[in-house]
């Protein structure tokens, strides 16, 4: 690559001496803050709209959704669209579409990170996502969108806040049994912000009893290639916290090896600093469930598990067999093992079995193999045949086989908690540690 | 009190008939209207959520607002909400009515729960009926004083709902500067976000007529203030820190220990669980440190990282929008990302959308010391299950067997993939095939012998038959079957459905021809026949011209069908770099989404992209219609490049065009004048000596060659300042933000080359032109200047970017301009300024 490396000449800087009033003169042409988002659909997976939010005095019409819906597939998959007259964000959540129009430029990752923020918030008030639940609690949904955006402009989308303001469904119909048509039944507690520097901690939570977990959830991604060869093997991992404690707790959670972690990314309410200089999570805790900080462990040597597929084709025929075992013991049980795979469109009909767990193929080509635990005495193996479609010799696309596992109490990284200290004590506290691994993108290719 | 009626408790989900219902609930609601038996704010609530209900699935409710209206006097705070829902839904279309609301409204703004006042304020802003914003200002002046902080967020806002509705009422009411003491002075962080997007909005848009607006907005980027905004960062919320961190791109730092201030107080940001807040830190850092090459480059090193685990840990629809953004780094920087390929490597169960972005990925950063684990993977992707990134994938090793020198291990590859018999596979490497043999003629002889083995009757893609047939013709020598392959196509001539194919027929019989007539003989007569009756123009008119050129003289046919072949050094980039540098400036924005500058989709209001799009694809082939669009000049100059080095102009195209955006136009447009320019080219190697045939050449050259021989009117002179002065840093500004006005590209003289060698004499002869050098770099045989120059007795700046590439002898400036309309004559002055250079 040709790299011009370009120099500031002494004489321009000369220039800048003698003419100090010239930077004044010079015209800005930077752009407009307008409204960002105009406004939020959210769409059924038959393409109806359940719910619209206009969020600017810029009316979107709703037939926007019907031009998005009759868009060819590989197109309205893409998360940013450009219709006729907007610009379109759409996150896909359980079926449900967060579709988001603008008509001015804006941060694309802003407005998707606040889609998924919506979908998060909405899931975890609603404990879950469907047609029926939208439906059923739409106003919920509105009070919510509310709150999170003020004419197109992101406002509060931490859980803790929201929570505060607007109670969840069910406390909602409990509380009015009891005081019903009452006055409003939050606003004693509505965030002053005032004075308060923590933004995600509500003014003064009181517990009477005092507890905390932390759990480290890994999922472990790895490519296995045609060779056998691990090409990627890498752990993305979470710690997931949650807490209930009185007043202003302020944590302090070490590792025993912080030197593993790799590409960190913090909840808000970590101090950077300590981290920085001994590797401490230093910080005060969000009010409930929250996650204080993902991170991702690379260039891992092993996997626990091992998968040997072989098909070997003949005039018309497949032979497949697949053996799962164990190249790594973790030391815990891993449990949970499937693998899944898609059968290449050209495979008429297939005859699998195996000798341990259960085999389905569904009608989609997808079979599965459910395995569950290693038995101690034999390799689970699956074998069978594949027929080819007429006039097909030899298979010339393969299928890549999805691992599943899951191993409790233990972190494959290798990443261990040492301590987790707080500064004052609050009475009858209880601190809990978990650790689990799971497979994410585990791909074995044939 | 019992509820009206049973069924409006439990309203059905199923769709209302319509009218009759709506009229329903207006009698239920009026019922309700006065009555405070206990738990009527129950049966309201029923009411209300059916009445939103209707309203949400469409159903024009709005006969039933006096009633709403009525109703919403209640403490409850949920019915007041829906209330609010409903009124701002529907205040637009009944102003009268609307009046009603406001009284109620403006109570609620008294309400003792702050949450019930800054509700009702919000939503009184939200009406935006005009003939009521005299109603406003009483309850925003008093929102924004409130002593509740979530009252007075709202209240900031509410000036700016405000503004837009009447921008008088809200300057006269000197909100603006209301909103500026509370940005500087209110303790909640929330409320001084507000003022700030409120402010910058407000400003910004009086900036054209109020001279004190434009002080007020320059202030915004005043040192002290966005030292105020930086060093409070964290106390924001994630969107405002966002908001502020935009303002800082525009922020010009004084000097270097500036900018490394700024860089240590965002430093952590980079770290932010929310990927709206790093992607944003990663602009300031990128544009901070534009200027400081070494810099950068640590900037690059540092931002990689966090940029790298968003993309790994987020949604697919955040990775795709973070792989965009470092798509664009990756293009910039490759070597910084080498080393990190793995992180492209495709998952089973990533989107497409997702995939094809990694594809691109692995192409930019593939190098010499990867390329053989990369092309290991992607050919393991072409036996993929999805077709669509089979061929994507194939597609990626060819772009890096072109781009790279050492081609061996991955020639092998692409000829495996033929082995594979799978008709697509085999398409896509076919086409590959032919473009990697235009750049490396050597591998013909590897190659030719594997494509001699497949049957053409196997292949019907039009691209990739028309690919194979072009081997056919060109190494028609070094296949025993050449000619009889052909002969078999040209009988099928009209079965065969695509006119690029048929064009390809005609030119591959003719250079058949030349290298073994006796076998060709018939068949080309077949062909020539055919392609005189094809019903297409072009196979017609190409036909025509084949035969009379034959009818000339069948030596000029040859050299001007079948010339010498010339390996092609470079294909031409989708993008320039002009192109490309401006969609870096617009760092975190749409433009790197579409990977096209905003000017490209979004100066006109209500124009789509998609009719942008439709221009860049079409090459105007008349220098009127390419002065207009600068963009398509941008694409013409690079076609000009390929058609010296090339006589298969459509190919070239085929490949070029194909970005995988998704709004490029389609190919199909541009085909006619491709096709014209690809004849117009094979015209001026015989020229001179068919002068006098009965063919008009002059007509087909003065079509074919456009901008570049056509001269340009020369404008009115310019007159320049020759003490101009503009410090570096006001010309970094300037550079940033203001759009090219014009692209050209020159030859230098030889004498003018010879005098390169001390760089510093280019400085000094410009400067006796008045135009002054602000900065220069590079290397033999590159170099770069910045040069600006100012019209005389005028403040008005010309800024230049000029790169000279001594080996090939040629200028390419690019011109910047306060005034767009004499930019062109700056151009010129420039241009003469130049091609003096190096005269004694």
């Amino acid at each position: 690559m040709n790299r011009l490396f370009v120099c500031f000449h002494g004489n321009g800087r000369r220039k800048q001496a003698s003419n100090q009033g010239e930077g004044i003169t010079r015209q800005s042409c930077d752009s407009i803050r307008r409204e960002m988002l105009q406004c939020i659909f959210l769409l059924s997976d038959s393409g109806e709209v359940m719910l619209e939010k206009q969020l600017t005095g810029h009316r979107v019409d709703r037939s926007i959704c019907a031009w998005f819906w009759d868009q060819p597939d590989s197109f309205k998959s893409l998360p940013v669209i450009a219709s006729p007259t907007h610009y379109l964000f759409q996150i896909v959540r359980d079926g449900i579409t967060f579709l988001a129009c603008t008509q001015v430029e804006m941060p694309p990752l802003m407005a998707i990170e606040f889609l998924c923020r919506v979908a998060d918030v909405l899931s975890d008030y609603l404990g879950g996502l469907n047609e029926d639940l939208v439906k059923d609690n739409f106003i919920i949904v509105y009070e919510l969108l509310d709150e999170m955006i003020d004419n197109g402009f992101p406002l509060t989308t931490e859980p803790n806040i929201l929570r505060e303001m607007i109670a969840p469904p069910n406390l909602v119909s409990k509380m009015l049994s009891v005081v019903t048509g009452n006055a409003s039944n939050v606003s004693d507690t509505l965030p002053s912000g005032a004075g308060s520097c923590v933004p995600w901690r509500p003014t003064d939570p009181k517990y009477s009893s005092n507890e905390v977990y932390v759990d480290l959830v890994e999922e472990m991604d790895a490519i296995v290639n045609r060779d056998g060869e691990l090409v990627k093997c890498e752990v993305y991992g979470e710690v997931q916290m949650s807490s209930q404690l009185t007043g202003f707790p302020d944590l302090t959670l070490s590792f025993a090896n912080p030197s593993v972690l790799e590409d960190m990314r913090f909840h808000p309410c970590v101090r950077f600093r300590p981290w920085e200089s001994h590797q401490v999570l230093s910080f005060v805790p969000p009010d409930g469930q929250f996650k204080l900080m993902s991170y991702r462990v690379k260039k891992l040597k092993n996997t626990p598990l091992y998968v040997k597929p072989q098909i070997t084709s003949d005039s018309g025929t497949c032979r497949v067999s697949v053996l799962v075992g164990i190249r790594s013991d973790p030391g815990k049980t891993i449990e949970s093992i499937t693998l899944s795979f898609q059968l290449p469109h050209c495979v008429s009909s297939a005859d699998l079995s195996s000798n341990h767990g259960t085999v389905t193929i569904l009608s989609n080509k997808i079979c599965t193999w459910t395995i569950g635990r290693i038995p101690s005495d034999k390799t689970p193996c699956l074998s069978g045949t594949l027929a080819l479609e007429t006039g097909l010799e030899r298979l010339h696309v393969y299928p890549t086989f999805k691992v599943g596992f899951k191993i409790m109490g233990i972190a494959l990284s290798g990443l261990r908690i040492e301590k987790l200290d707080l500064k004052t004590i609050p009475p009858r506290l209880y601190k809990g540690f978990r650790a689990q691994t799971r497979a994410g993108e585990f791909d074995v290719r044939l | 009190m019992p509820p009206p009626a049973a069924s409006a408790r439990y309203p059905s989900p199923s769709q209302p008939s319509g009218k009759s219902e709506v009229t329903d609930l207006k009698s239920q609601l009026r019922q309700l209207a006065g009555s405070r038996a206990p738990g009527v704010d129950d049966s309201k609530r029923d009411l209300f959520k059916k009445v939103i209900s209707y309203m949400t699935i469409g159903i024009d409710v709005s006969s039933v607002f006096g009633e709403m209206v009525m109703c919403s006097a209640t403490s409850d705070i949920v019915l007041k909400k829906m209330c609010y829902l409903y009124v701002g839904n529907y205040a637009k279309g009944n102003p009268d009515l609307s009046l009603l609301t406001i009284n109620f409204l403006q109570r609620d703004c008294k309400d003792e729960d702050p949450m019930i006042r800054g509700l009702a304020l919000r939503s009184l802003c939200s009406l935006r009926v005009p003939n009521l914003v005299e109603y406003l200002l009483g309850p925003l002046g008093s929102g924004l004083k409130d002593n509740n902080s979530y009252v007075r967020t709202i209240a900031v806002t509410g000036v700016l709902k405000l503004y837009h509705i009447s921008a008088s009422t809200c300057i006269d009411a000197e909100f603006p500067a209301t909103l500026k003491s509370l940005m500087l002075h209110d303790s909640d962080a929330q409320v001084v976000a507000n003022c700030l997007a409120a402010l910058q909005e407000i400003w910004s848009l009086e900036a054209s007529h109020s001279e004190e607006a434009c002080r007020e907005k320059e202030s915004l980027l005043s040192k002290p203030l966005i030292y105020y905004f930086l060093n409070r960062i964290k106390e924001f919320n994630e969107w405002a820190q966002c908001l502020i961190l935009e303002l800082a791109v525009k922020y010009v730092p004084s000097d270097s220990n500036d900018i490394f201030d700024i860089m240590n107080l965002l430093e952590d940001r980079l770290q932010h669980a929310n990927g709206a807040v790093v992607l944003a830190t990663v602009k300031v850092f990128l544009q901070l440190t534009l200027s400081m090459t070494d810099v950068h480059q640590q900037v690059y090193e540092r931002i990689k990282s966090p940029l790298l685990t968003l993309v790994s840990s987020g949604s697919p629809e955040q990775s795709y929008a973070i792989l965009s953004h470092l798509h664009l780094l990756v293009v910039r920087a490759p070597f910084i990302f080498a080393s990190d390929y793995k992180h492209f490597y495709c998952q089973y169960n990533e989107p497409s959308y997702v995939k094809k972005l990694k594809l691109e990925m692995l192409t930019a950063i593939a190098n010499e010391s990867n390329t053989y684990e990369i092309v290991t993977e992607l050919c393991e992707y072409a036996a993929n299950v999805d077709i669509e990134i089979a061929r994507e994938s194939i597609r990626a090793v060819g772009k890096i067997a072109l781009q790279q020198y050492d081609v061996n291990a991955i020639v092998d590859r692409l000829l495996q993939f033929l082995e594979m018999e799978k008709d697509y596979v085999t398409a896509e490497t076919l086409v590959l095939v032919k473009d990697l043999l235009r750049k490396h003629p050597q591998w013909s002889h590897d190659c030719i012998s594997v494509v001699g083995g497949i049957s053409s009757k196997n292949i019907q893609e039009p691209k990739a038959k028309a690919a194979l047939i072009w081997m056919l013709g060109e190494y028609a020598q070094d296949m025993s079957d050449a000619p009889y392959i052909l002969e078999n196509l040209i009988e099928n001539w009209e079965e065969e459905h695509s006119a690029e194919v048929r064009l390809h027929l005609l030119t591959a019989a003719m250079k058949c021809f030349f290298k073994r007539a006796p076998e060709t003989q018939k068949a080309l007569g077949i062909a020539l026949a055919a392609g005189i009756a094809d019903f297409h123009q072009d196979v017609h008119d190409r036909a025509l011209f084949y035969y009379r050129v034959l009818q000339y003289d069948v030596h000029v046919a040859e050299r001007v069908v079948s010339p010498p072949q010339q390996a092609v050094s470079a294909f031409a980039d989708t993008q320039s770099s002009e192109i490309k540098d401006r969609i870096f400036d617009e760092f975190n924005s749409l433009s790197v989404i579409y990977q096209k500058p905003s000017y490209m989709f979004t100066d006109k209001e209500h124009r789509g992209p998609f009719e942008f799009s439709d221009e860049l694809g079409n090459i105007p082939i008349t220098p009127e219609a390419s002065s207009e669009i600068v963009p398509a000049q941008q694409y013409e100059a690079n076609d000009k490049d390929l058609l010296l080095s090339t006589d298969e102009k459509d190919d070239n195209k085929g490949l070029s065009s194909n970005n995988g955006s998704a709004y490029t136009a389609p190919y199909e447009s541009s085909n006619i004048s491709s096709q014209m320019q690809e004849l117009a080219i094979s015209g001026p190697a015989a020229s001179a000596t068919t002068t006098q045939s009965s063919f008009d050449f002059d007509d087909l050259l003065g079509l074919g060659l456009s901008t570049a021989s056509v001269p340009t009117p020369s404008p009115p002179l310019l007159k320049l300042n020759p003490r101009a002065s503009l410090d570096p840093r006001a010309f970094q500004q300037k550079w940033r933000q203001l759009p090219i006005s014009s692209t050209q590209e020159y030859s230098v003289n030889p004498q003018g080359i010879a005098a390169l060698t001390v760089p510093q004499s280019l400085i000094k002869h410009m400067q006796s032109h008045s135009i002054h050098c602000i900065a220069s770099g590079g290397q033999s045989p590159n170099f770069k200047f910045f040069f600006f120059a100012q019209k005389e007795a005028e403040p008005s700046d010309y800024l230049t970017e000029c790169i000279i590439n001594s080996s090939s002898a040629k200028a390419q400036i690019k011109v910047k301009a306060d005034e767009q309309s004499t930019s062109q004559a700056f151009a010129t002055v420039f241009e003469t300024a130049l091609s003096k250079f190096g005269m004694p």
